[in-house]
């Protein structure tokens, strides 16, 4: 098999950190390459080093065999290297055949105006192959996410045919916000897709790497740890490989799921958001978890985005402690006990520019001042307790945000709403994005937060994971509740059972 | 972390750079009394940065500066002992015209709130009703002050020092605190880094706002105090040129339009930048014609160093 | 000047406010009008009270139009007085910009309506080749008038030592021409009076105060004399040395007659400032206007230098602050060239 893309003892330095020691890697033609490793492993810097976002040390890479260094995504993705990001770089105010043709419309001038016609044609093929169907000319503000990637996809693939070299598509956790139906779809296209291109497929789920790779690189500390072909492979061993100890308990804490719960302290009424909900109602008692099951666009998005204020219903009641409250404004949320957290982490979920210590109290303001002015001492007791608690690895509670890790983050978000008191916590695929051992670690916390009596609404990051952690099931579908399911440890309700009510 | 902090520092590098090199051309610019005069040339800007630092940092932009310096002048000028009108309230003078300032400035921030209208033409417009109100009052014509001791405001001096610096050192005390030790310092932060996300946490985005108009307005509203009493006169063209210093001195200083980066202490160096460079200019000799152009290129220097850019995503 | 015509302007921003119906209801009658920069300065202000008071006594409608610095707003309005009246109208106008004064006669004589001009219009273009329509231009000796006050600073300075000037925007003609006047002055001391630095502060009180503290610490007590274009850009170098304890022992001298200047005179802080006589040109400049077009003069028949002349700028000191104070500030509308001071000469 011909070499595509090589990297010969690659290391890349930051100040005071290794972020990639002597990595060796390669990539064939025709061949689906898996690589996987924790938060902080190196995925990302190795994914910046290809794309011509950073800069090697130390080593070389090799494309087609040419020692070759990208300038930008863009010099990358002209020479052949495609790589769909987790962050979307998808404009959404503009159309899908923009997007997909962004920066290369010569090829669409007629006498310097972009003929929108040959264009949007040429759109349609590349959404063809990635059996998405919607128009061209559509604005990719009216997409949902999932589309969206997609689009992304679409965009990756446009190389074929307009390329002599060979192509190699990166895609880095695409599947993290689809659905299993789309992953399916996913899956299938890169099947079709190797037969053109090379593949690098980055993800959190050991699963799916087993499924769609050919070969398994294993990163850990910035080193590979472990390569192997994926016919050789099972999910414990890379487990292992990628955190170096063992799977050693439960993975979602089943053993510490509540069987009895407070008093009730959620009520839903009829609720009813014109054209995604219809006629909710249910019932949630104080540590209770209670998973919402669902395809995106069942209602379950909104139903999580109107208990945290953003989204308005249109009929219905809700209750907190048997008291009616008002959602319109997110703060009007805040201050009846919901406490939301968003599942687009980065753009809704902190504040990056603000400390630690800054994010995990933002909502939680009056109790960490006195007539305006902020109380250091106390802000500074409280955030360490939770760092120490929770585990999050900081430098200290006024390093900015962005620089922690996604699981670092997400559990500094967890702890912003334990330390405003919320009573119901509606958490919106907490773990997307995040690696294995980040995500043990958010489900402790999901577990801990029942314990202290804390409602939790969950939407999870897969159907695994809402039967594993809920103690009661809802099912949506077309914006009804389809199916109700208790979960109880020990006897949770099998996935086909829930699927068959999905769809 | 210390590569940002460094970066912070970099406007003060500035300023330093312009001190050595206009210190060469003219020595006695490092005069005791020169840096006393660049000082006190400092001190109204000063004032006005803070509001306007407050109000950038959180995304927005206040462009009523001299709208609400002139109305304060006037009022001021209009309220202690002067030519026009019968009124002698000596010093309490000054809390009504703070006061005019910070209710100009909650127009300001209830317009751009409620009724959405983006800041830039809400203050625009509400800047030009307030000129509009100080010409119609007067008819074109200044109060002029007969009152030396609020006119000692500005001409007394304490420890030495004009008191028109001492009044800009409070103001800037007092924009530090809020900044480092209040909520609302902490919120305009957050809204202006990540609005989304302030809201979603609960932040009472919208009152922010307002409130932090609010503020910007009793600053500009000290301005015109000091105006008014630095000239013994207040008129509805006393500020003119204000804003484009203010604007200027901000964004100099380090912080970004965009919101969320920067600081009031930034701003303050943004100005002493500013007025070294005019004060610069006359004591270089730099010939009249060319000083614009100078000014305006070593202002796009100074911006260029003085901004981080790998904070800013994109720049409007 | 200041306290009388607050209310007076007030009354005429009223009439500019309420002109769509004043002119419905004296369709009949000849309307009066001017039009200027701005009703926020002094000079501006009393140039409009000059031209309601000859209104009143002819009890005619009067309107103010102002332009706020923007020929398109002060054409579109000219224009729109025109068509209103057809033309049955006299406009007493300080262009925004000398160009604009062109188009202002070419509506006139379109139309019919008699116009006088102030202070900015091309030098090429005169009232005797636009007859009748346009009337006359008035205008005031910017090189004279800041002749004769820089040689009253040299006088406070004692006849010798270095000056500092102050100037308005480079580009604007009585900037120009003020600046010319003062190094004539300036020149004609043989060297015992030198120019130690010359900028200019664009009108602007806050930028003199600047400029002025530079000045201070570039030249310190070889200032002996400050000279402004104006008397704001005055006030502002004043209170720069108010502020250093200078105010009355360095003579500043300024332009324009403002009311804070004319205090500062009397104060012994200024040595003096030109005022201009706005109450004649704004009365005046209608009173002619309205003469020709009623016919009671021939205008055409006038010379050249009834046609385009300088009124007086008296220049006030220390000296003849009191005299000024008590003079006999009223005209008689008919003598409508006595307070001239010849015909309006061109530099070259």
């Amino acid at each position: 098999m011909k070499t595509v893309l090589e990297l010969r003892n690659v290391t890349k330095e930051f100040p005071g950190v290794r972020a990639l020691d002597s990595v060796n890697l390669h990539v064939g033609r025709n061949e689906v390459v898996g690589l996987i490793g924790e938060n902080g492993a190196g995925k990302s810097t190795l994914v910046k080093i290809l794309a011509g976002i950073h800069r090697i040390n130390e080593g070389e890479m090799l494309f087609e065999g040419k020692p070759t260094s990208f300038r930008s995504p863009r010099d990358a993705f002209n020479h052949g290297l495609a790589m769909v990001f987790q962050e979307q770089s998808i404009i959404q105010t503009l159309t899908v055949a923009e997007n997909i043709f962004l920066g290369r419309e010569q090829e669409f001038l007629r006498f310097g105006i972009i003929d929108k016609r040959s264009m949007n044609s040429a759109a349609k093929v590349e959404l063809a192959k990635v059996h998405l169907n919607c128009e061209p000319s559509e604005k990719c503000s009216k997409l949902d996410f999932a589309a969206r990637q997609m689009v992304e996809i679409a965009k990756a693939l446009s190389l074929d045919g307009r390329l002599d070299s060979d192509i190699v598509i990166l895609l880095d956790e695409p599947t993290s916000v689809l659905e299993r139906r789309e992953i399916n779809l996913l899956f299938e296209i890169i099947g079709e897709l190797k037969a053109k291109a090379s593949i690098i497929f980055i993800s959190h789920r050991l699963d799916e790497v087993l499924e769609v790779s050919d070969r398994i690189y294993v990163l850990r500390d910035g080193a590979v740890v472990h390569e192997t072909a994926s016919a050789d492979a099972s999910i414990t061993g890379l487990h292992e490989h990628m955190v170096g100890r063992q799977l050693d308990h439960e993975y979602y804490r089943e053993n510490k799921q509540r069987s009895s719960f407070g008093d009730p302290v959620l009520s839903v009424r009829d609720l009813t958001i014109d054209g995604e909900l219809r006629n909710l109602s249910v019932d949630l008692a104080a540590g209770e978890i209670l998973g919402l099951a669902g395809v995106v666009g069942s209602g379950r998005e909104a139903f999580a985005r109107c208990l945290g204020g953003l989204m308005l219903p249109s009929s219905g009641e809700i209750l907190i402690d048997g008291k009616p409250v008002k959602l319109n404004q997110p703060n009007q949320a805040v201050d009846s006990g919901f406490g939301f957290v968003p599942s687009e982490r980065k753009s809704e979920g902190i504040v990056s520019g603000l400390s630690v210590a800054e994010n995990m109290t933002l909502a939680a303001g009056k109790r960490f001042s006195r007539f305006g002015f902020i109380r250091f001492d106390r802000e500074r007791t409280e955030c360490q307790h939770w760092i120490k608690r929770l585990q999050i690895r900081t430098p200290s509670v006024k390093t900015p945000m962005q620089s922690l890790s996604g699981g670092n983050q997400q559990k500094v978000v967890l702890s912003k709403w334990q330390i405003v008191g919320s009573k119901v916590a509606v958490l919106d695929h907490p773990t997307r994005g995040i690696d294995v051992g980040a995500k043990e670690d958010v489900y402790e916390l999901i577990r801990e937060m029942a314990d202290q009596g804390i409602a939790i609404v969950l939407l999870g990051d897969t159907l695994e994971e809402v039967i594993g952690l809920s103690n009661r099931i809802l099912v949506l579908r077309d914006g009804e509740v389809s199916a109700q399911f208790d979960a109880p440890a020990g006897a949770k309700p099998d996935q086909l059972d829930l699927i068959s009510n999905m769809v | 972390m210390a590569s940002i902090n460094l970066r912070a520092l970099a406007p003060i590098g500035v300023f330093f750079l312009l001190c050595i090199v206009i210190a060469i051309f003219s020595p006695n610019f490092l005069s005791v009394s020169n840096a006393i005069r660049i000082l006190n040339a400092s001190a109204i800007p000063v004032v006005l940065v803070m509001g306007a630092t407050f109000v950038i940092l959180m995304g927005s932009i206040d462009l009523s500066i001299e709208g609400i310096v002139a109305l304060c002048a006037v009022v001021t000028a209009s309220l202690v002992l002067n030519d026009t009108t019968a009124a002698n309230l000596g010093m309490w003078a000054i809390p009504f015209a703070v006061l005019t300032g910070g209710m100009v400035g909650a127009i300001n921030g209830a317009t751009h709130v409620y009724l959405r209208v983006p800041s830039f033409m809400a203050t625009l417009g509400i800047g030009f009703v307030c000129l509009g109100i100080a010409t119609a009052a007067l008819g074109g014509f200044p109060v002029r002050i007969a009152d030396r001791g609020f006119r000692a405001l500005t001409l007394g001096r304490t420890l030495g020092l004009p008191n028109g610096i001492w009044v800009a050192t409070a103001a800037v005390l007092v924009a530090l605190v809020i900044q480092e030790r209040t909520r609302l310092g902490r919120y305009v932060f957050a809204i202006g880094t990540d609005e989304v996300t302030a809201r979603q946490s609960g932040v009472p985005v919208e009152r922010i706002r307002i409130l932090v108009f609010v503020l910007a307005g009793l600053f500009s509203g000290m301005a015109g105090v000091m105006a008014a009493a630095q000239l013994g006169q207040g008129h509805a063209l006393i500020a003119s040129g204000r804003l484009f210093t203010t604007i200027t001195a901000v964004v100099v200083g380090g912080t970004a339009l965009s919101g969320g980066v920067g600081s009031v202490l930034n701003s303050v160096v943004g100005v002493l930048i500013v007025v070294v460079l005019t004060n610069g200019m006359v004591l270089m000799g730099v010939p009249p014609f060319v000083q614009q152009g100078v000014q305006g290129f070593l202002i796009i220097v100074a911006v260029s160093i003085a901004l981080d850019r790998r904070q800013l995503e994109f720049v409007k | 000047m200041g306290k009388f015509s607050r209310q007076t302007v007030l009354l005429a921003t009223a009439a500019a406010l309420s002109s769509g119906m004043g002119a419905a209801s004296f369709a009949d009658d000849m309307t009066l009008a001017i039009s200027m920069r701005s009703l926020s300065n002094p000079y501006h202000a009393t140039f409009a009270r000059g031209g309601e008071e000859f209104a009143k006594s002819v009890n005619l409608p009067f309107e103010v139009l102002v332009t706020e610095g923007n020929s398109e707003k002060g054409l579109a309005d000219i224009r729109a007085l025109i068509s209103r009246t057809n033309g049955n109208v006299c406009i007493n106008v300080d262009p925004n910009d000398s160009p604009d004064a062109a188009t202002i006669v070419d509506e006139a004589k379109a139309a019919g309506a008699y116009v006088v001009t102030q202070w900015n219009k091309p030098d090429d273009l005169h009232p005797w080749d636009n007859d009748p329509n346009y009337v006359a231009h008035m205008s005031f000796s910017g090189v004279g008038t800041s002749k004769e006050i820089t040689n009253a600073l040299i006088d406070a300075m004692g006849g010798e030592g270095g000056i500092v000037a102050i100037g308005g925007i480079l580009s604007n003609v009585p900037a120009i021409e003020r600046k010319l006047g003062m190094e004539q002055a300036v020149a004609d001391t043989d060297g015992k009076v030198e120019i130690l630095d010359f900028q200019p502060a664009d009108w602007n009180e806050t930028k003199a105060f600047e400029i002025m503290q530079a000045w201070l610490t570039r030249y310190g007590d070889d200032v002996k004399g400050v000279w402004a274009a104006n008397d704001s850009m005055g006030i502002g170098a004043l209170e720069a040395l108010r502020q250093e304890g200078k105010a009355g022992s360095v003579p500043v001298v300024g332009i324009d007659g403002t009311e804070a200047a004319l205090s500062a005179v009397e104060a012994g802080e200024m040595a003096g400032t030109v005022a201009w006589d706005p109450m004649w040109t704004g009365g005046m400049g209608l009173s002619l206007c309205h003469a020709a077009a009623s016919g009671a003069i021939d205008i055409t028949a006038e010379p050249h230098e009834h046609r385009e002349f300088y009124g007086t700028g008296i220049v006030v000191t220390p000296e003849n602050i009191a005299e000024f104070r008590e003079r006999d500030t009223s005209f008689d509308y008919g003598d409508y060239w006595a307070k001239s001071t010849g015909q309006i000469q061109y530099q070259q």
